[in-house]
């Protein structure tokens, strides 16, 4: 067993990185903007074909996911017609796109990637959201040899276990098991009082991942507090007063919650009802995360509201990052509706392949191949909307900075957004595995790489 | 104490709805023998409906108190759905194999998902002026919204209507003599075309009825019509198909039992009703009532 040392709670979430405010994007701007447009403007070397470059998006284009699918293709397709509109790729291969929906169910959605390579000859196959999903299509994308960048599908198992070692598969979004943690230092920073804790998650894999992490981190944050009550209602579950009430009766200082989209918003309006928001603090994973604008102003103030620790369109805000500001107005422009984070997601995921392609394309002239591609993504670091992203070169996995805050209501949106002196950041290192840590099932055999990390490396708060 | 008493009315106002679910795709196998898959969607097009009526009068300054008429037509909507739906859909069906009815109502079932998709778009709906007309009441320390004791006394109500339509009216002679034997309801001068829509427009009713009045208490999302189906069908396995008491006890063993798990075993919350209804199916496979 490894005795975790002890260490000062305030000292503890300072080498954790967390910063409050949002004043800095920690990370960020090590890529200048201006390097990228300079990057842009030389042109391309050698002959390269006019023919299209065919890209597969598999997403939710039915069913109660389809809150998360529909601006994942709305992001793509944003960022399509963008390039496509300074004439492709390298000025001369435009972006067509086919796509499939993902609520087919996983074996159908894998026989559709096989299908899209082989009938639809794509380039390129993209989107994915859920986590039951990328773990079977990750090997097949191997197995065809088709480079892929799913946008989200975040389970730590796809990396950990199902592609060890990716050569042509990419991801974008963080991994689950920051969600957890982001959550867990969130309430360990604003409530350190709490004592006794409730749980509420959807019941699989996503649920199950939030609970874990949550409680392992919080367990080193906040020593000495216990889980008063647990449930797990079956994921698309809109009736839930049994569970509040349970959850009532459990007297906890915190409730967290992993339940999100229509089961979020019907959830919290039963909740209001039955009082819980003055009873105890509620901190979530994706409260904000799936649609800006699928909450009412009846939501509470003052939950900590999830984004999937990736993206929320109000931060970073302002005019102190420009390419976010840039990209929400020509978003909004386009969709007249605010961007979620797989919009951001699939958004970028095309804007990271073009510069990829251009990088090669300077390197060895012509169209490269996707080797050449594979390799300028590899390592890539890249100025998103959302802060700086790089592209891990050992596990193909994308980190950004951790990002979580509270509701509050404004007058700017009709809708409930973060209050902006509270956002917290966490650099994403802190919060992950580092490069090569023993995956499961190599010396250990936690359910992901982080949970081994967190039990092995970090130290216990005191006060 | 008092969790007591609210966990008690929660299973009520849990009841009242997926009764009102399961009675009317019990009352349309009762009569025409169809298993209805479209049936949970019809509760949740009475949801949308029901939540996009009150946010448009509310919209145009209709009072509040108003809304709640609305409420009742997000369920006539339904049922006028069910009047064009069975004589163009489902009557050709009525005289092939069974697996063309599960077929056509399935296929049914994913043209509405997406047809409420077009409509209303992805994001959750939610009719809350309605739920917020009726007070909270207060129980021990916790408090209770008013709204669904009305949920309560309308499944209650509706219950009690419906059995008094089948067993002490004319109509529910026809409706019963149709389902015992059609040819010869026919023979003896009843228009059994005239009882088949009216019989199916009933079953709308109740569906679209039940995702009306729970859509004030949480939200019109995509895919409730999904949950609803199946949870519908765990009902009537263990009340037994085509049975209206069946419904009844089925729906009350339903959420009785799932509010328990919540409570006292959360990890066997998924598990719990699947397990009833394989126990009802090993002991007596055509449901506690049914007959068939």
């Amino acid at each position: 067993m490894h005795e975790p040392s002890t260490i000062d709670r305030r000292k503890f979430l300072g080498a954790l990185g967390v910063t409050v405010g949002g004043t800095g994007l920690a990370g960020a701007g090590l890529v200048a903007g201006p390097q990228l447009v300079k990057a842009a403007t030389e042109p391309p070397k050698g002959k390269i074909p006019d023919t299209p470059y065919k890209t597969g998006h598999l997403t939710f284009l039915t069913g109660p996911a389809a809150v998360l699918g529909e601006p994942s293709l709305k992001g793509h397709t944003l960022a399509a017609e963008e390039i496509n509109a300074q004439g492709g790729f390298l000025g001369k291969r435009k972006i067509e796109t086919i796509t499939a929906d993902e609520a087919a169910g996983t074996d159908a959605n894998v026989k559709e990637l096989r299908r899209m390579k082989l009938e639809g000859k794509i380039d390129l196959f993209t989107g994915v959201i859920s986590s039951g999903n990328s773990p079977a299509l990750g090997p097949v994308s191997e197995e065809l040899s088709l480079l892929s960048i799913f946008v989200d599908g975040c389970t730590d198992f796809l990396f950990d276990k199902a592609v060890p070692q990716p050569k042509y598969l990419f991801r974008i979004t963080n991994i689950q098991s920051a969600d957890g943690i982001t959550s867990a230092i969130g309430a360990a920073q604003a409530w350190p009082q709490v004592r006794k804790i409730a749980h509420l998650h959807p019941d699989y894999a996503y649920g199950r991942n939030a609970a874990e992490h949550f409680t392992l981190a919080i367990e080193r944050l906040l020593p000495g507090t216990q889980v008063v009550s647990e449930s797990w209602p079956k994921l698309g579950t809109t009736d839930f007063t049994s569970h509040i009430t349970k959850i009532l009766s459990s007297n906890p200082d915190l409730l967290f919650t992993s339940v999100w989209g229509g089961d979020y918003v019907a959830w919290y309006k039963q909740a209001l009802r039955y009082g819980l928001f003055g009873k105890m603090k509620v901190a979530t994973t994706l409260a904000f995360g799936v649609a800006p604008h699928a909450l009412g102003k009846d939501h509470p103030e003052g939950v900590l509201a999830g984004v999937h620790s990736n993206y929320h369109f109000t931060y970073p805000g302002g005019d102190r990052w420009p390419v976010n500001k840039d990209f929400v107005q020509r978003y909004y422009k386009r969709w007249n509706e605010y961007p979620n984070f797989q919009s951001e997601g699939a958004y970028v995921t095309l804007y990271m392949l073009k510069k990829a392609i251009e990088r090669a394309n300077q390197l060895i002239g012509g169209w490269p191949d996707d080797e050449v591609i594979i390799s300028q993504l590899e390592g890539m670091g890249y100025d998103a909307p959302s802060g700086y992203l790089y592209i891990r070169p050992d596990n193909h996995q994308g980190y950004k900075d951790a990002v979580i805050g509270f509701s509050k209501n404004s007058a700017e949106y009709p809708f409930p957004t973060w209050d902006p002196d509270r956002i917290i950041t966490i650099p994403i290192r802190n919060i992950t595995a580092p490069p090569n840590w023993p995956k499961p099932g190599q010396g250990h055999n936690e359910s992901t790489a982080a949970a081994d990390w967190i039990k092995k490396t970090w130290p216990k708060a005191m006060g | 104490m008092s969790i007591l008493i609210i966990q008690i009315l929660n299973s009520l106002f849990y009841a009242s709805v997926l009764f009102l679910i399961a009675a009317g795709l019990s009352l349309i196998f009762g009569v025409m023998r169809i298993v209805n898959m479209a049936h949970g969607t019809f509760y949740a097009v009475g949801a949308f409906t029901a939540a996009w009526l009150v946010a448009r009068a509310v919209a145009l300054g209709v009072p509040t108190i108003w809304t709640f008429l609305l409420i009742p037509l997000g369920a006539v909507v339904v049922a006028l759905i069910g009047v064009v739906i069975e004589p163009l859909l489902l009557r050709p069906f009525y005289r092939r194999a069974e697996e063309y009815q599960l077929l056509v109502t399935f296929g049914l079932l994913l043209i509405l998902e997406d047809v409420i998709r077009l409509v209303w778009g992805g994001l959750p709906l939610s009719a809350d002026p309605v739920m917020d007309l009726l007070p909270s009441i207060h129980i021990g320390g916790l408090i209770y919204p008013g709204y669904n004791l009305v949920v309560i006394t309308v499944g209650a109500v509706a219950a009690l209507l419906l059995w008094a339509v089948i067993y002490r009216t004319k109509f529910g002679v026809m409706l019963r003599a149709t389902s015992q034997d059609r040819r010869m309801a026919s023979a003896l001068g009843i228009n059994v075309g005239l009882v088949y829509v009216a019989a199916f427009a009933i079953g709308c009713f109740m569906a679209g009825l039940g995702g009306a009045i729970i859509v004030p208490t949480q939200a019109a999302v995509l895919g409730m019509g999904i949950d609803a189906l199946v949870l519908a069908f765990v009902v009537v396995v263990i009340g037994g198909l085509g049975s209206l008491q069946g419904a009844l006890v089925g729906a009350l063993i339903v959420s009785f039992v799932r509010t328990a798990g919540i409570q006292f075993f959360p990890e066997m919350e998924l598990a719990v009703l699947y397990l009833i209804a394989a126990v009802v199916l090993l002991v007596k496979p055509t449901g506690l009532f049914g007959s068939v």
